[in-house]
């Protein structure tokens, strides 16, 4: 049997379960700090799919997590994440400046041209 | 390792069957969390659902379950109880389900303020039929049955509620899922009825004839028509007109609950007591 999707794949702060992802965006509204975006892929059925693009930057909030429908996002625990040995980063202002960006870029990763 | 969902969740039914951005997801997943935090065993619980989006909330979760016929979860929900008093019984109905088909159960089961919870997830809409007019769809609104814009007054759930007599009453909001988890977890505690209406999204079946085609735009649209309580009664009448207040709008631990009134009887019925009379309340009529 394959691992469970809540176990962290390799000591990440944030990772996605692609099988439930549907797309819907509400994960990359809410993120403070522009650790996440949409990126195209023409197997999803909206036509893409989320990435994380900047996990150095993710806070553990767990806001993302809370607010995702369909269980396709984790964040890891705090106190297990210490205990591995890494840190959560602060919220700085570049963070929050990419942030309004993927926003104006309609949800989708800086990469990528926002229309949908 | 997050927090465990695969412990409460039937896995083989995953992905959920709603649409993308759909708020039962969320909602689903403060219960969970909140059952968690709780720490009760998963046996100890049974989840009713009706007909509609939201009676494909106990498909999900791995409890005792019960997917019943429409508008009359509660009614199935208060046998359960009245038969096992010892179990958390959780029904979940959508605005159609509670107020329009099932409405004379929800108001006679907060009359009788039996022991459950009862969560309302109101999405403005009958989403599963493809949009038409609720109990609760604003007015103006475009809808598959009022296609010149709708006329009917709305239900306000919470009001109803009060009104009723059901002993614990809160509106929350799907974009505020801390704040949710806190307050189911509140209204499982609570001895008595507890209504909970929470406020969901319907971006596909009410969003995309009303100019809210994308689930954000939804969220901003329930964001804009809600404020919290503490800022609410604060306010003017005129202030009030369009807004619904979020939080505990109401909460009696003092009110008779209906399971312990129901063992007296039983009581009687046994010859360990004589027969009830008025001087057994507090509040007779």
């Amino acid at each position: 049997m394959a691992a469970s999707p809540m176990v962290n794949p390799g000591d990440q702060p944030v990772w996605v379960n692609t099988d439930n992802c549907k797309a819907c965006d509400i994960c990359v509204s809410v993120c403070p700090s522009g650790v996440l975006g949409m990126k195209y892929e023409s197997t999803s059925t909206l036509g893409a799919m989320i990435s994380i693009d900047h996990p150095e930057a993710c806070i553990g909030c767990n806001e993302c997590e809370l607010t995702c429908p369909d269980f396709a996002i984790y964040v890891a625990d705090k106190q297990e994440y210490k205990a591995a040995g890494f840190s959560f980063a602060k919220l700085t202002d570049d963070a929050k400046a990419r942030q309004e960006q993927i926003v104006a870029n309609n949800y989708m990763s800086l990469s990528e041209q926002g229309v949908k | 390792m997050a927090f465990n969902y695969d412990k409460y969740l039937r896995l083989e039914k995953m992905p959920t069957l709603w649409c993308w951005g759909c708020g039962d997801g969320v909602i689903l997943k403060a219960f969970v969390r909140a059952i968690e935090k709780m720490g009760i065993n998963q046996d100890d619980i049974c989840v009713v659902s009706g007909i509609g989006c939201s009676g494909r909330f106990s498909s999900y979760v791995d409890f005792n379950t019960v997917h019943t016929t429409h508008g009359r979860t509660v009614a199935y929900a208060t046998g359960i109880k009245l038969s096992r008093p010892d179990k958390l019984v959780v029904c979940v109905a959508g605005d159609g389900d509670a107020l329009a088909i099932g409405g004379n159960h929800t108001i006679h089961a907060c009359r009788r303020n039996i022991d459950m919870t009862m969560i309302i997830i109101n999405n403005f809409i009958y989403g599963l039929t493809n949009s038409q007019t609720s109990p609760t769809t604003p007015k103006g609104m475009w809808t598959v049955s009022q296609k010149a814009g709708n006329i009917d007054p709305t239900f306000d759930t919470c009001d109803l509620a009060i009104a009723s007599g059901a002993s614990f009453v809160a509106r929350e909001t799907m974009l505020e899922p801390k704040k949710l988890e806190k307050v189911l977890i509140k209204a499982m505690k609570h001895n008595g009825f507890s209504m909970m209406e929470v406020l969901s999204n319907c971006h596909i079946n009410l969003g995309r004839k009303n100019k809210m085609v994308s689930a954000m735009a939804n969220l901003e649209w329930i964001d804009s028509i809600t404020i919290s309580k503490k800022k609410y009664d604060t306010m003017s009448e005129e202030e009030q007109l369009n807004l619904l207040p979020l939080g505990v709008l109401k909460e009696d631990i003092e009110a008779d609950e209906y399971c312990a009134m129901y063992a007296e009887i039983q009581e009687v019925h046994q010859g360990l007591r004589g027969k009830i009379t008025q001087d057994d309340f507090a509040k007779k009529i």
